[in-house]
């Protein structure tokens, strides 16, 4: 029983956890925005119901377009789920990433499925024929090739320590394992919240709530998608800022519960939703307080989490 | 079985060869002929190759003895695990080019048939005697005709630009090939024999200084042959130029010939009989591995013919495979977990060199049939492909998305173990060695990234959209037997990708055959064939399920199509896209020069891009009659390197020319004055 238990139901209300959570985050940033803007804003549901109505909706689709466009979506949300089981929310027990029947939670995969959805995208961005769809494609695969290095170096400088890119095993580790919270953490955290800005296309890199062709890159590459597959990737896009937000806590705020004990548990979720709170207030007050960078500008901004994540790395080897 | 599948498999590729001479009179009887003699060749090779990597890693090599042909050397074929690793690779693209040959030949009537039949048959013919090569002389014959061979189907078009390419690569080639003479030919003096078994014992006894510069030497004849920057000009040339099926032959396997070449001089003929190798090799082939990969797929970024393009990413791969090798070289034979990590990235290497095969292979014959359907290979005149070539398309999506790196496919795998290669190495090493290999990493990662933009754009711009010219627009799905290669080469990629662990056991002896130790099946699925496993030590590592990964990647998205796309599906209505109230028309569509402007900027370094515009005003000034848009990209070997040797070599012809008077007693005092130099320099002895 116990073992049903860590090898299947809990991971499994883990993932259940993060797709349900996905909107909820986004609802809650943009109540945080509107506050910030002294506005009164949607509800923190808002999101929800958008969903709602985006699946209940028919589909016009772009007379040019094929098969790929109609995939794409559904493909797109696969790959992000995919990823979803990649993190670990609240438990992570130590030995989860060794002994796991089929193991899951290697952060490499979970960079290879986010590329894949942004792949796909790509690809349907450009079907419709559009040049706003090419031009977000472009220019998000611009800047997917300057956050990669820097998402690698980010992993592999808590990997060093850890001895592997297994979350699971990263954030099932005693806090005292790695020791204090110490210089090469704090330069890694710095380059990976630069790199959650990026991959969650927010202000500065990319703005969210805008339709104007001179600032989008993720929305350029949407617009032709129009009722369930719009929501398929609608969906997936917060749930793949949740599992950015989970991410980032896996690598640097491991708290999680390391055993089935439901004390535990509890603490890992409420540590889980106070980091989530955190993180998703650090987004809302970027964004309120930033403006977009021109964006032959990004390579600017990206570099400098490179850099960061490069002497995080330097820090641990020598 | 085993000798007399070798035979076989010659026999085959002998017999297809031969078929060549009723070339003249039955055109379409000597394609298909030519190509079922491949087909069976390879078939040949394959089953042997299979036979000989899972029949156990400590099986003896086989040994074959061949006529004697020169009183110096013996001909000699011996096929150990390493040779039956290659020869697999080759096999397998051999089995799809040979099925797809004859269909995409009788589109392409630009040359004999014969001439094409010929140049296949000789070309996989001499790769594989290269493989199978047990001794010098014939390693260096079947070299020479493998170069030949490739070069008549470079040339076989005859057009005046496969021509010049087919020049360019004839220099480079044989300037390698001049070099592996000379380290052979060293070899041979210390062993008195051409064959490898001497070599390798007399090898042993060379000093250290000796023996590095023999293993650069080898590097750069071989690197010539394999693409490495900076001496892969040649490349995107020549393999563009060759008929489809001969390009994939030749970027998807024929610089993993000189990837063999490598690992067999490097890690078991010139390596010291105990102990690591010296550490400068590792340390060069792995930077040289890095820069190749990124200026590779930097350039393709830059292609907008199609075949050019996937030409160039060979650059690129070829550096990722040296990346796994390099870190062999480095770790091995220094005990304890270096040796697990040597394992790790030797096998990373092989697999890569295996994947690359399959999906370098498949997108070249998709190009190919993009160029039977259309007769264009610029993406900029094509477009809308998809809906005319629907299996094209989707094929070579599976090959776009293999190559760049993406799960669940076979790219992902291979580029997985080598970045855990690298991490665990820079964990193992420490110090600046650690950082240079954790940089070696985020290379790699640049690399891919850079690889996913490219494929969105090739895919984008050929296949989907509007179409931008009438060629384009009444295209054509490729014959059956095209697409029938092709999907044998995607059912690689797919299954390589989703169940990896099962290929395990085929690196097990040609890694064991190099490195010693346990091969990587015990290794990298220690832990059944279902799960990877990437450790240097037991019990700690990373471990990953790519089959539960892609089960659940599939399951989702087969979930969100039945309950929410597919029951919508009546309700959708199709409208032109929104295009600020003009009508739509193919120039609204993103070309492949502006996806990749961003990136053209942002490196603007190394591309050093130039641009023309050539504006004609009307009668006032604001109104365009006319605009001429010109931009263009710099190889910077090319212009750093190449032109200034070329003008070098062209000044000296131009001197010799202004002292050619035509007048005999002038030639006849140049022999005299050579003559008492060379008397003075070497007459003392």
């Amino acid at each position: 029983m116990d073992q049903t238990l860590t090898r299947w139901i809990l991971p499994l209300i883990q993932v259940v956890l993060l797709v349900l959570l996905g909107p909820l985050v986004t609802g809650l940033i943009q109540k945080m925005k509107a506050r910030l803007q002294c506005r009164r804003g949607a509800g923190i549901l808002q999101p929800y119901r958008d969903l709602l109505k985006l699946l209940r909706k028919g589909t016009v689709q772009s007379d040019t377009s094929g098969s790929f466009f109609r995939v794409v979506p559904v493909l797109v949300l696969g790959a992000t789920c995919a990823a979803a089981t990649l993190v670990p929310v609240f438990f992570a027990p130590v030995t989860a990433g060794h002994a796991a029947l089929l193991p899951l939670g290697d952060a490499l995969l979970l960079a290879g499925w986010f590329a894949l959805a942004r792949f796909l995208t790509a690809i349907a961005a450009l079907d419709a024929g559009g040049a706003f769809g090419g031009m977000g494609a472009s220019r998000e695969m611009t800047v997917a090739t300057l956050v990669e290095p820097a998402l690698i170096l980010v992993i592999f400088s808590v990997a060093i320590v850890a001895g592997t890119t297994d979350l699971r095993v990263i954030a099932g580790h005693p806090v005292g394992m790695r020791g204090s919270f110490g210089a090469a953490d704090l330069l890694a955290l710095f380059a990976m919240l630069i790199l959650l800005l990026a991959e969650t296309g927010r202000i500065p890199v990319d703005n969210p709530d805008t339709h104007l062709e001179l600032t989008m890159l993720h929305e350029g590459m949407l617009l032709e998608h129009s009722g369930p597959g719009f929501g398929c990737l609608v969906l997936a896009h917060h749930i793949k800022q949740i599992v950015l937000i989970a991410f980032v806590q896996a690598l640097f705020f491991p708290w999680k519960a390391a055993n089935t004990n439901p004390q535990a548990l509890v603490m890992g979720l409420g540590a889980f939703i106070l980091g989530t709170l955190a993180l998703s207030v650090f987004l809302a007050i970027v964004e309120s307080t930033y403006a977009k960078l021109r964006f032959f500008n990004l390579p600017q901004f990206l570099s400098i989490s490179l850099l960061s994540s490069f002497l995080a790395v330097a820090l641990r080897l020598l | 079985m085993s000798i007399g599948g070798l035979w076989i498999m010659l026999g085959a590729y002998g017999a297809g060869a031969a078929v060549s001479i009723l070339g003249s009179r039955w055109g379409n009887a000597t394609r298909v002929l030519g190509h079922v003699a491949l087909l069976i060749g390879a078939l040949a090779g394959l089953a042997l190759a299979i036979q000989r990597l899972t029949g156990g890693a400590l099986q003896t090599a086989i040994h074959v003895e061949l006529p004697h042909l020169f009183p110096f050397a013996n001909l000699v074929l011996t096929l150990d695990g390493l040779s039956a690793f290659f020869l697999l690779v080759v096999s397998i693209v051999t089995i799809a080019a040979a099925i797809y040959g004859p269909a995409y030949l009788k589109a392409h009537s630009g040359s004999s048939p014969a001439v094409e039949v010929l140049g296949i048959n000789i070309f996989v013919a001499s790769m594989a005697l290269v493989l199978c090569a047990g001794d010098a002389m014939t390693f260096l014959l079947a070299w020479e005709g493998m170069t030949l061979a490739s070069y008549v189907l470079v040339v076989s078009e005859g057009k005046k630009s496969n021509t010049r390419a087919g020049l360019i690569y004839m220099i480079m080639a044989h300037a390698g090939t001049a070099l592996l003479m000379v380290v052979f030919l060293t070899l041979a003096v210390h062993a008195g024999s051409f064959d490898f078994a001497a070599m390798r014992t007399a090898a042993a006894a060379l000093s250290g200084t000796e023996r590095s510069v023999l293993f650069f030497l080898a590097l750069v004849g071989l690197g010539a042959k394999a693409g490495i920057v900076p001496l892969h000009i040649w490349l995107p040339q020549a393999h563009p130029a060759a008929p489809s099926h001969a390009s994939a032959l030749m970027s998807g396997v024929m610089l993993k010939v000189a990837i063999y070449g490598i690992l067999r001089l490097g890690l078991d003929l010139l390596a010291p009989a105990t102990g690591p190798l010296p550490p400068s090799w590792g340390w060069i082939v792995l930077v040289l591995g890095a820069i190749s990969a990124i200026i590779g797929v930097l350039y393709a970024l830059q292609q907008h013919d199609l075949k050019r393009l996937l030409a160039f990413h060979s650059v690129e791969n070829v550096g990722i495979i040296l990346m796994g090798v390099g870190m062999a070289m480095l770790l091995t034979h220094r005990g304890g977990a270096a040796d697990a990590l040597a394992a790790l990235g030797l096998a990373a290497a092989l697999l890569h060199t295996l994947n690359h095969a399959a999906f370098k292979g498949l997108l070249f014959l998709c190009a190919g049939v993009v160029q039977t359907a259309t007769h264009i290979l610029n993406m900029e005149e094509l477009g809308g492909l998809a809906r005319r070539m629907p299996w094209t398309a989707w094929l070579f999506l599976i090959g776009a998305v293999a190559i760049s790196a993406l799960p669940p496919l076979n790219g992902f795998v291979s580029e997985w173990m080598t970045f855990q290669t690298l991490i665990l190495a820079s964990a193992y090493l420490r110090s600046g060695s650690g950082l240079v290999v954790i940089a070696v990493a985020a290379a790699l990662a640049l690399t891919g990234g850079l690889a996913a933009a490219c494929f969105v754009k090739a895919f984008g711009v050929t296949f989907l959209g509007r179409p931008r010219s009438t060629h384009a627009a009444e295209a054509v799905e490729g014959a059956p037997s095209m697409l029938a290669g092709m999907v044998l080469l995607a059912t690689v990629c797919v299954m390589i990708g989703i169940m990896p662990g099962y290929a395990m056991v085929l690196l097990d002896s040609p890694v064991m055959r190099l490195l010693g130790g346990v091969g990587p099946s015990q290794l990298i699925t220690a832990r059944g064939p279902l799960v990877l496993l990437a450790s240097a030590n037991p019990g700690t590592g990373t471990a990953v399920s790519m089959t539960a990964a892609a089960v659940l990647f599939g399951a989702v998205a087969l979930v969100a199509w039945g309950i929410v796309v597919w029951p919508r599906a009546l309700a959708r209505r199709r409208e032109p896209t929104w295009t600020c109230g003009m009508a739509p028309q193919s120039r609204f569509d993103y070309t492949a020069t502006a996806f990749a402007k961003p990136l053209r900027f942002i490196f603007a370094l190394l591309y050093q891009p130039k641009r023309t515009v050539r504006k004609k005003t009307g009668s006032t000034p604001y109104v365009l009659s006319q605009l001429h848009w010109q931009s263009d990209v710099v190889d910077l070997a090319l212009v750093h390197f190449y032109n200034h040797v070329q003008a070098g070599v062209t000044r000296v012809a131009n001197a010799i020319r202004q002292r050619s008077t035509g007048r005999i007693h002038d030639y006849i005092g140049f022999v005299l004055i050579t003559l008492l130099v060379t008397l003075l320099v070497f007459g003392r002895g």
